[in-house]
C-alpha cells in the first residue's frame, strides 16, 4: 500500500499592515496600525502556495499558524479559502512587543504544543518588521535543518526517509540543496505566486464567518498557557533587543535640477544636455 | 596624547561595561571560493571602529576549504586574530555545519564576545540567526550604520532591563514603512548580534605590514550536521542581474502599471554599454521581475554611475539601496514623489513617453556624435 511522503505541513503566516493603501499612513510617514489597512504578509503568500502544492504532490495536512491579535483570524480565514486544513491562532497579550528571538520562542512552544510535522514554511520575511529571522530561529530551537531564499523544490525518497530537493537563491545565482526532514523552509518571492482561491474555499469561508462555533472547528485560537510558554520569555520582558530610539532620516532634498518643457522631446534634450549619460552608450 | 600614539584609540576611557564581556568585536567572514566578500572587509572597517571604542580586539571567523592566504588579507583589513576553520566539509556554505564551528568555539570562552557581526547576504541571513538563537541573544538585521554607545533603560514596563549601560552595540536600521530610522540595542546579552547590509560600510585601506595571530579552531561536527548537502551550485552570466557591477541602472517601480513595462526598461538598458535592471520592492512583490532586480532595504546596495528610476516613487526604502549613485535621473507622473527630493533630475512626465524619447535621442546622437566629445558633465 502505497503511503503518502508527506503527512504534516505547518504554514506560519503574519498580518502585516498594507503600506500601499493611504489608510492608516500618516502624513510624516508612519502608521497608525489602528487604522492602517490589514492583509496577509505578502511573502508569507508564497509560504502557503508551498504548503498547497506540497499537499496536493505528495499529501499530508496543511496548518496554518499565526501569532497576533484577535483580528488576525482574517488572515487564517484567507488561508482557508485557499485549501488549509485548519488553522492556529497564538493570541495572548504577554506576546506585545516581542522581538524576532521572543516571537520565535512563542512560535516554537506553539509548533511542539501541536506535535509532530514534516515540514515547516515561512515566508522569507514580513514587510513590517522585515528582518527574515523568525524561520531561522524556531529552526534552531527545533534542531531542524533549513533551506531559506527557496524558490523551487521537489520531495523525494521514501515515507520513512524523505527529503527536499530545494532550489535556493544565492547571490549572482542558485543551488539545488538536499535537506532530510522534518525541516524547515523559507520561502522566496521568486517561488510561485498563489493561485487564486476555490469557489468551494471562498464559499466555505463565507458559511464560517456567519457561524462562529463552526468557524472555532477550523481555527483554534490559543493563549500563552495552553501551549505552556513561559511568560517571562516573551513579549516585551522576554525580547532582548528594544528599538532605543527613532529618528527622521535627514532630508536631502533641494538640490534635484526639475526640467520642465512643452515638449517630451524638449524634455529628455535637456536632460541629454546637462548629465553625461552619452558617455555609457555603445560605443 | 603623543603622535606616536595609536591614532584610532579614543580619547575618552571606556567605562566599565556593565554586562559580562571580553570586549571582543568578531566577524564572521564570507568566502565563495576562496574570494573574500566585500561584505566582509566592510565589516573589517566598521569593527575596526567598535574594537578601538570598546578597547577590546577585532577578530575575524573564516571557515572554508583551502583558504590559503586569506587570514592575511583579514589581517591587512583589520584583524587582529583570525579564528581559521578549514575543512573538505565546509568548502562550501552549510547552515549546521557552519553554526556548529562558530557556536562550539564561542561556547567554550569564558567571557562571550561583545559584538558579532555578519553580513546580509543570503548566507549571513540564514546563518546569523540561527548562531543567535543558539547562543540566546538578541540580533538587528540589516543595519546600515554600526557605532558604540551608552543607553539608560528606564521603562517601567520591564524594570528586568532597568540600568545604565556603556558600550552598547547601536545597530541602526530604517524602520519599515516609515520614514523613519530605528536605534536597536541588546545590551543584557552578549554578544550583541546584528547583520549589516553589503555597500553601506566602508572598508580600511588595507595594511599588509599589519601583524595578526592564525588561530586553528577545533571542529567537532555530529551526523546531525550532515542533514543537508549542496547538490550543484549555478552562478549566473546573466549581466541584466549583475546589478552591484553596471555602470548604468534603469529601474523600474509601480508606476509603470504593468509587469510589461519592463520590456521598455530593457530596450533604455541597451542602449547603454554596462547595463542592469533594477526594480523597486513592490514591484517584485507583486511578482513583475525576480527578486535578484531588487534595490532597498531588502534587495541590493547599488552605487552605480547612473541610476535612471522610471515609475519609482522614492519610499525611503528604495532610497537607502540607491541613493548614493553618482547620477541618479527620475521619470515620474507624480511631481510630489518623494524622489524628486533626492534625484539629480527630474522629469515630470509619463514613463510611456519619456523613455521611448530617451531611446531615440540615445540613439541619434550616439550614432551621430563621437564618443569622446559626447560627454558634458553631470
Amino acid at each position: 500500500m502505497m503511503t503518502s511522503l508527506i503527512r504534516q505541513i505547518y504554514v506560519l503566516m503574519k498580518q502585516v499592515p498594507d503600506q500601499s493603501a493611504k489608510a492608516g499612513i500618516n502624513p510624516d510617514g508612519t502608521i497608525d496600525r489602528a487604522k492602517a489597512k490589514r492583509m496577509m504578509n505578502p511573502f508569507d503568500r508564497y509560504a502557503l502556495q508551498a504548503a498547497l502544492h506540497t499537499k496536493k504532490l505528495y499529501g499530508g495536512k496543511v496548518t496554518a499558524i499565526s501569532m497576533g491579535p484577535p483580528l488576525a483570524e482574517e488572515i487564517l480565514l484567507e488561508a482557508l479559502a485557499h485549501g488549509v486544513d485548519n488553522c492556529v491562532l497564538l493570541s495572548d497579550r504577554r506576546l506585545a512587543a516581542s522581538d524576532t528571538w521572543a516571537t520565535s520562542y512563542a512560535l516554537w512552544k506553539t509548533i511542539e504544543h501541536l506535535g509532530p510535522f514534516d515540514l515547516i514554511f515561512c515566508g522569507l520575511q514580513t514587510t513590517d518588521g522585515d528582518t527574515a529571522q523568525v524561520g531561522p530561529e524556531i529552526a534552531e530551537r527545533l534542531n531542524l535543518p533549513q533551506v531559506s531564499y527557496c524558490e523551487d523544490f521537489r520531495v523525494e525518497g521514501t515515507a520513512e526517509k524523505p527529503n527536499l530537493n530545494a532550489r535556493r537563491v544565492i547571490e549572482g545565482g542558485y543551488q539545488w540543496v538536499r535537506m532530510a526532514l522534518p525541516g524547515l523552509v523559507t520561502v522566496a518571492n521568486s517561488y510561485h505566486p498563489l493561485e487564486y482561491k476555490s469557489l468551494r474555499g471562498a464559499q466555505m469561508v463565507l458559511s464560517l464567518q456567519r457561524n462562529p462555533e463552526e468557524k472555532s472547528k477550523y481555527i483554534r485560537i490559543l493563549n500563552l498557557d495552553d501551549v505552556q510558554a513561559e511568560p517571562k520569555e516573551t513579549g516585551l520582558v522576554g525580547s532582548p533587543t528594544i528599538v532605543a530610539k527613532t529618528f527622521k532620516i535627514a532630508e536631502i532634498g533641494g538640490s534635484c535640477v526639475m526640467h520642465q518643457g512643452s515638449s517630451v522631446e524638449d524634455l529628455v534634450g535637456d536632460v541629454l544636455n546637462n548629465t553625461n549619460l552619452l558617455e555609457f552608450t555603445h560605443a | 596624547m603623543s603622535p606616536e600614539e595609536k591614532p584610532n584609540t579614543s580619547a575618552e576611557p571606556m567605562p566599565e561595561i556593565i554586562t559580562p564581556s571580553n570586549r571582543e568585536v568578531c566577524i564572521v567572514a564570507e568566502q565563495v571560493e576562496g574570494e573574500i566578500q566585500t561584505v566582509t572587509l566592510e565589516l573589517l572597517g566598521a569593527g575596526r571602529d567598535l574594537a578601538n571604542k570598546l578597547g577590546g580586539k577585532l577578530s575575524c571567523f573564516v571557515l572554508g576549504h583551502e583558504i590559503g592566504e586569506l587570514p592575511a588579507k583579514l589581517i591587512a583589513y583589520g584583524a587582529d586574530e583570525v579564528y581559521v576553520a578549514d575543512h573538505p566539509d565546509l568548502k562550501y556554505y552549510r547552515t549546521l555545519l557552519f553554526k556548529r564551528v562558530i557556536c562550539d568555539w564561542f561556547h567554550a570562552y569564558d567571557l562571550p564576545p561583545h559584538i558579532v557581526l555578519l553580513g546580509s547576504t543570503t548566507t549571513g541571513r540564514d546563518l546569523a540567526p540561527r548562531v543567535a538563537a543558539n547562543l540566546k541573544t538578541g540580533l538587528t538585521a540589516d543595519c546600515t550604520e554600526l557605532d558604540i554607545g551608552p543607553y539608560e533603560h528606564t521603562s517601567k514596563a520591564d524594570p528586568a532591563k532597568f540600568g545604565l549601560y556603556p558600550g552598547c552595540l547601536y545597530a541602526v536600521r530604517p524602520s519599515f514603512g516609515e520614514s523613519l530610522k530605528a536605534r536597536i540595542l541588546g545590551p543584557w546579552n552578549n554578544p550583541q548580534m546584528a547583520t549589516a547590509r553589503p555597500g553601506v560600510m566602508i572598508p580600511l585601506e588595507p595594511d599588509y605590514n599589519r601583524t595578526g595571530i592564525v588561530t586553528q579552531v577545533p571542529m567537532n561536527f555530529q551526523t546531525e550536521d550532515y542533514r543537508s548537502e549542496i547538490l550543484d551550485i549555478v552562478r549566473e552570466l546573466n549581466n541584466t542581474v549583475k546589478l552591484t557591477e553596471a555602470d548604468v541602472i534603469v529601474a523600474g517601480g509601480f508606476g509603470l502599471g504593468t509587469p510589461d513595462g519592463f520590456a521598455l526598461l530593457e530596450s533604455l538598458a541597451g542602449c547603454f554599454e554596462n547595463s542592469a535592471i533594477g526594480a523597486s520592492r513592490k514591484v517584485v512583490d507583486a511578482g513583475w521581475i525576480p527578486y535578484q532586480h531588487q534595490v532597498g532595504q531588502t534587495g541590493k546596495t547599488v552605487r552605480p554611475k547612473v541610476y535612471i528610476a522610471c515609475g519609482i516613487a522614492g519610499a525611503i526604502q528604495h532610497r537607502v539601496g540607491m541613493s548614493k549613485s553618482n547620477l541618479i535621473i527620475a521619470i515620474n507622473k507624480d511631481p510630489d514623489a518623494p524622489i524628486f527630493t533626492f534625484a539629480h533630475h527630474g522629469i515630470v512626465g509619463d514613463v510611456y513617453q519619456v523613455v521611448p524619447e530617451l531611446i531615440k535621442q540615445l540613439k541619434a546622437q550616439a550614432a551621430s556624435a563621437p564618443k569622446a566629445t559626447a560627454s558634458t558633465s553631470a
